[in-house]
């Protein structure tokens, strides 16, 4: 089974920056990581491959320094990694950023299964998955947290509005994973064999063969028009008195906000 | 990967085990398979066979969180699996290193006796030879690993009245019938490392367990401790980063007059300083590490990190606790953890001043241009 893993490098929570003029995310080595999201992707397709045999392909679409998530990918279990990088497709929104991708699968070409993470922990759209699939012309499931079967036939399972639902489905066809899979870290043998055994290829528009128009800011959809902080406020109040005020006091400073019903 | 190993496995327990002088064997067993126990190893025998600056991060992350395991990793492939690789046969490669690889056995390496430790010459064990076997009495004190390693080198003299051409290597086994683990140590830092005696009433071991030949014993242990030092620098860097960490944490927490601490330029110069310090004394580290993985001259650069990194944990671990002010001398917060475990770090694996001895002869050994 031949399986393509989108993966994603996001940006530590606390460590967003934003470009002003862009309004795009600053992107630093150092305090980005893979996409929790698209490691469960990943650990889903090394199972499936120890199952099923056959190969995992991890691309991104980022800067050059995004090639540290492929590494990461390596050394968790991928074959062949490849990263999408130019600097046109920089202020590509989901809808640009899916064009590139799926220009990308189709020079990988063979695959029987792409997953991708249900969505990532910076930009958290949720949307790359399903448009992906939309521009390759795939059927998608969403959310999906189980998947068994045979090479043919896949017994799906995903999660919604708190409902289980169990879909038979055939390869090709696009998953996002919601599964919160125990990640296993990699070994130093893995990582150590991922830099000796392993590259990455590098693969820019025309190398793609792609519409210039249809990356970056020409080929979005939607563009930033404004970005203002909206930080959560916190503030202490100290409770006063003996032990009985401060526990009646308490009290209905709870009930006040509706915290206890 | 280690630091998500430290943050996941070790940053809970790390209090806990210091407390209670525990080794925690649930944590330990998770680094097998991680290849935490062969960082070095050739990969034959299951070793993940990286260059020593990826040692040095792998050591650091996992100190910057918890000493103890630090040290315990650091003793284990610093000082026990790399000599064995290096002078080990390959009868002796296939018997001892391929448990110390996968973690299934501890190593643990014992010089320092009562009488002899910067010393090392004045030891008093001795090996007697007996047909096939050496006999061997020894004391040894201070052994890092002591309470659960399964395989030890012991230094030892197989010329009784002269130490200096009988100096030897030997490789013990626990259980082997003579062997006795004495009482642990109860020091004040590194805790949750169990530093014990240990000592060997005669205990007979077969000539086969002799690592290098007879008289070879300084080169083996001079080797092993050149190497070891980039460990225990790299340990010393971890807690000083560990020690910074939480006092940036704190210093941004604690209110007085009205603002963080953080905002006070005192604090400011303190933190300004610490991190300076632990930048300089990791590239000193990761530049012995580089001498050594090009094959120079070792000697110079890992006594001039290891000295240098000692300091600066101890330095960056006291400075911590004046950040935290009272609590800095709390058990409630972390920072009186790394003021311990640091001092240490500047006495084993060769005091601060035997360290100055080093350098001070290989900067004098240096031809005048």
């Amino acid at each position: 089974m031949d399986i393509i893993v989108c993966v994603k490098q996001v940006v530590a929570g606390d460590r967003v920056k934003i470009d002003p003029g862009t309004y795009s995310l600053v992107r630093s080595a150092e305090f980005s990581y893979i996409n929790p999201f698209d490691l469960f992707a990943l650990e889903m397709a090394v199972q499936l491959k120890k199952e099923h045999s056959g190969s995992i392909t991890a691309v991104t679409m980022g800067p050059k320094i995004s090639e540290e998530v492929l590494w990461e990918a390596l050394a968790l279990g991928a074959d062949r990694a490849v990263l999408l990088s130019d600097p046109r497709f920089s202020a590509s929104d989901t809808l640009a950023t899916s064009y590139v991708l799926g220009m990308g699968i189709r020079k990988i070409g063979k695959f029987d299964l792409i997953l991708c993470g249900m969505r990532t922990t910076d930009g958290d759209t949720g949307q790359v998955g399903p448009q992906l699939a939309e521009e390759l012309d795939l059927p998608h499931i969403s959310a999906v947290e189980k998947l068994d079967g045979e090479k043919d036939s896949f017994r799906v399972d995903r999660v919604s509005d708190g409902f289980r639902e169990m879909i038979e489905v055939s390869p090709p066809v696009l998953l996002t994973i919601a599964s919160k899979t125990v990640v296993r870290l990699p070994s130093l043998n893995d990582i150590q064999d991922a830099f000796t055994r392993c590259s990455i290829e590098y693969w820019n528009l025309e190398d793609l063969n792609a519409d210039p128009n249809k990356v970056g800011r020409p080929g979005s959809g939607t563009w930033v028009e404004g970005l203002t902080p909206t930080a959560q406020k916190k503030s202490c109040v100290f409770i006063e008195g003996d032990a009985r005020q401060q526990a009646r006091m308490l009290l209905s400073k709870l009930l006040e906000k509706n915290l206890l019903s | 990967m280690a630091r998500q190993f430290a943050k996941t496995e070790l940053a809970p327990i790390a209090k806990e085990i210091d407390e209670e002088g525990r080794f925690p064997w649930e944590a330990v067993e998770k680094m097998g398979p991680l290849n935490l126990f062969g960082i070095q190893a050739p990969r034959p025998f299951g070793g993940a066979e990286t260059d020593s600056i990826s040692y040095c991060l792998v050591i650091e992350e996992i100190s910057r969180v918890c000493a103890s395991m630090g040290l315990m990793l650091a003793v284990h492939n610093g000082v026990v699996v790399h000599p064995i690789s290096q002078f080990g046969n390959d009868a002796q490669k296939a018997k001892f290193l391929s448990p110390l690889v996968t973690g299934e056995k501890i190593g643990a390496f014992c010089l320092t006796e009562p009488n002899a430790g910067s010393d090392a010459m004045a030891i008093e064990s001795t090996a007697l030879s007996d047909g096939d076997s050496y006999v061997v009495n020894a004391n040894k004190i201070f052994v890092t690993n002591g309470g659960v390693a399964d395989i030890l080198i012991i230094f030892t003299s197989v010329e009784p009245g002269n130490v200096k051409k009988g100096f030897s290597a030997i490789l013990v086994e626990r259980g082997t019938p003579g062997f006795e683990v004495g009482l642990l140590e109860n020091n004040c830092g590194m805790r949750a490392n169990p530093v014990s005696s240990i000592i060997l009433n005669d205990c007979r071991l077969p000539k086969t367990n002799l690592l290098g030949r007879e008289g070879e014993g300084f080169k083996v242990a001079m080797a092993a401790l050149d190497n070891g030092r980039i460990g225990i620098a790299a340990q010393a860097v971890g807690i000083a980063q560990g020690a910074l960490d939480v006092s940036l944490k704190y210093a941004k927490e604690r209110i007085q007059f009205r603002v963080p601490l953080a905002q006070h330029q005192a604090i400011q110069l303190m933190l300004a300083d610490m991190g300076t310090m632990v930048e300089a004394a990791r590239l000193l580290t990761l530049n012995a590490a580089h001498v050594k993985d090009r094959g120079g001259d070792l000697s110079g650069p890992s006594a001039m990190a290891k000295l240098f990194a000692g300091r600066t944990a101890s330095k960056v671990a006291s400075m911590g606790v004046q950040i935290h002010g009272g609590y800095g001398y709390s058990k409630d917060y972390p920072i009186e953890r790394y003021f311990r475990d640091a001092r240490a770090t500047e006495i084993y694996e060769g005091t601060n001043e035997i360290q100055q001895i080093v350098i001070a002869r290989e900067l004098l050994k240096r031809g005048e241009d």
